[in-house]
């Protein structure tokens, strides 16, 4: 279990993290969801005691980590994946971190081996891809077996086959029981991955709950009708006191009735349903409407050049 | 998928300490080929140059100018390629922190040990350790290949307590054994200035966390710094002098009181090793101190 309370952080005048408490729960994935440059990674980083908080604490099953007394062994967390001098081997790299907390020498290449690095295990790491590099770090952070696990921006740099071997890894680490604290700015990444959700936003809290009931609070029902005579059946449903907006094609997106009224209004009406769809808002798009106001630096599409 | 087959030892007992991390730090160290590179300069430079410099002294013992041969020290001149070594042992000695810091490796290294004074030691003990088994090669076997240089010019040992005069008179150049007096302790104190050099050059990196920034001071020091001294009212500077690091490492490997040019510019040698252990342990302290202060 991870307990942060009261979490803040400046860096100089700029607010990194600013007043943050949640809990990550044992035995299920929790993603920790924000923008780029939202205080995630210093979160981890005060978590893992790189970083020292101005006020609040962060505890590691019930301890600060300075008070692990195998740090390795109770909570392993890759923070960024190129951490590796480049003129060191994978299995020099890995055998250095298990000997500072007693760790047998055989796990060194059980771990290169559940990673798949094993091939290249002699090779200096400055020779790896992104992605090689980032399954170093996923190993160094299985080195000590722990039942703590953080992953800053774990799939990162990985090709679609590298990602689902690092979503099939977290949940298969899930189901041994332990806690799972994942961060990433891809929403529809966690849907897939994760069951439990804190969101931030400019250092601060935005949400503290599950995928799905993230999902569920902050989405409006939508259906999408498509019918013979659009303008009359926007009448009918208005008067059931239904919210429709008519769009290009012609079809409505209503709200607020569900689709068994509309259907049942339609027949009673005589208008024949060509579609009646239900719409689900995605992840994405709750995510990026509630962090709308907290992203610090927007880009833009249509760059205008101005002489 | 199956993620530990492996038997792990009871993480009820014990915690992280120094024996595993410098067992780590020793792994690490010598798992880089600049390490190799770095220790092989300094031995070859330190005996090369020794050797060098040695030959081309006694090739003209003849006709070397009165100063030359009341300074000529057989010991401190066999210990001269410290002017290189001294500077790859800084290199060394700054580069195995400071590539931590420009890889990020420093986050890894410190989410492994809870205890950050955890890992300043086991540097400091792998560096120093290392520095001075290799200073010592290097020290003693610049000695002997000096020693057989000298001799085979016509070198000859001049009586103990000879004064001055009899070594700038002497036809021949003078040479020692390693049992003549005060002879094995420079030798050994030769080894001793390196070693003490690579802590203070370790407490530097752990200070300024960029390599050229923690090498640039550590040649500053050492070279830039008597210079610049040059330029202060004499009164000043000779009261400065012996503090400079590089003189200190000259007052461990003189051993002849003949050589005036040296009086009253130089500690004896004890001193010498006590001042320059008191600068590397209030660079190592420094470095502590912001280790434990500042964000990885």
């Amino acid at each position: 279990m991870i307990d942060v309370k009261n979490l803040s952080k400046s860096y100089g005048k700029t607010r990194a993290v600013h007043d943050l408490s949640f809990t990550v729960e044992t035995g299920v994935i929790t993603g920790f969801l924000g923008p780029n440059g939202s205080g995630k990674s210093t979160t981890m980083r005060m978590i893992m005691g790189l970083d020292r908080p101005n006020r609040g604490t962060a505890t590691i099953n019930g301890k600060p980590f300075h008070e692990i007394k195998w740090p390795l062994r109770e909570v392993g967390a890759l923070l960024e994946a190129k951490a590796i001098h480049p003129g060191r081997s994978a299995r020099s790299h890995l055998t250095s971190l298990a000997q500072t907390n007693a760790i047998p020498k055989a796990r060194v290449d059980e771990v290169l081996d559940l990673v798949g690095l094993t091939q290249v295990a002699n090779r200096k790491a400055g020779k790896f891809s992104l992605g090689m590099n980032q399954r170093l770090g996923i190993a160094s952070a299985l080195l000590g077996d722990p039942a703590v696990l953080l992953f800053d921006e774990p799939i990162n740099g990985l090709d679609p086959e590298g990602i689902r071997w690092v979503r099939e890894l977290l949940q298969s680490l899930a189901r041994d029981g332990r806690t799972i604290f994942v961060s990433s700015h891809l929403m529809s990444e966690m849907a897939l991955t994760a069951t439990d959700l804190v969101v931030i936003g400019r250092g601060e809290l935005i949400a503290d709950t599950t995928v799905n009931n993230f999902i569920d609070s902050n989405t409006v029902a939508t259906v999408l009708v498509r019918s013979s005579d659009s303008s009359r059946l926007n009448q009918v449903l208005a008067g059931l006191g239904g919210s429709i907006t008519t769009q290009d094609d012609g079809s409505l997106l209503v709200t607020k009735i569900d689709g068994t009224q509309i259907g049942n209004a339609a027949l009673s009406s005589g208008i024949a349903i060509h579609e009646l769809s239900p719409q689900q808002a995605s992840l994405e798009e709750v995510f990026m409407e509630l962090t709308a106001d907290s992203v610090d630096f927007h880009g833009t599409t249509n760059a205008k050049v101005t002489s | 998928m199956t993620v530990t087959n492996t038997q792990m030892p009871s993480t009820d007992r014990g915690h992280v300490g120094l024996a595993g991390v410098t067992r780590s730090e020793w792994t690490k160290f010598r798992s880089v080929r600049s390490t190799w590179i770095c220790l092989f300069i300094i031995v070859l430079a330190g005996i090369g140059l020794s050797v060098l410099l040695t030959f081309i002294q006694a090739a003209r013992w003849s006709q070397s100018s009165l100063q030359e041969r009341a300074t000529f020290d057989p010991v401190a001149f066999s210990q001269s390629g410290h002017f290189i070594s001294q500077l790859v042992v800084g290199i060394l000695g700054a580069m195995i922190i400071t590539s931590e810091y420009s890889t990020g490796l420093i986050r890894t290294t410190l989410a492994t040990v809870p205890k950050r004074f955890t890992v300043l030691a086991a540097k400091k003990i792998v560096i120093a350790v290392v520095i001075l088994v290799v200073g010592e090669v290097t020290a003693f076997a610049s000695f002997f290949a000096a020693q057989i240089i000298l001799t085979a010019h016509g070198g000859t040992q001049l009586p103990a307590g000879a004064s001055i005069v009899t070594q700038v008179k002497s036809a021949s150049i003078p040479v020692v054994t390693i049992m003549s007096p005060g002879v094995l302790q420079a030798v050994v104190l030769s080894g001793a200035y390196l070693a003490l050099l690579s802590i203070l050059a370790l407490g530097l990196g752990f200070i300024i966390r960029s390599t050229a920034g923690a090498i640039s001071i550590f040649v500053g020091i050492l070279l830039v710094l008597p210079i610049i001294l040059n330029f202060f009212p004499s009164g000043f500077k000779n009261s400065v002098e012996p503090y400079m690091p590089s003189n200190l490492g000259i007052a461990m490997v003189v051993t002849t009181t003949r050589t005036t040019d040296w009086a009253g510019v130089l500690f004896t040698p004890w001193v010498a090793v006590l001042v320059l252990a008191l600068y590397a342990a209030v660079f190592l302290l420094a470095g502590l101190w912001f280790l434990q202060r500042r964000d990885a």
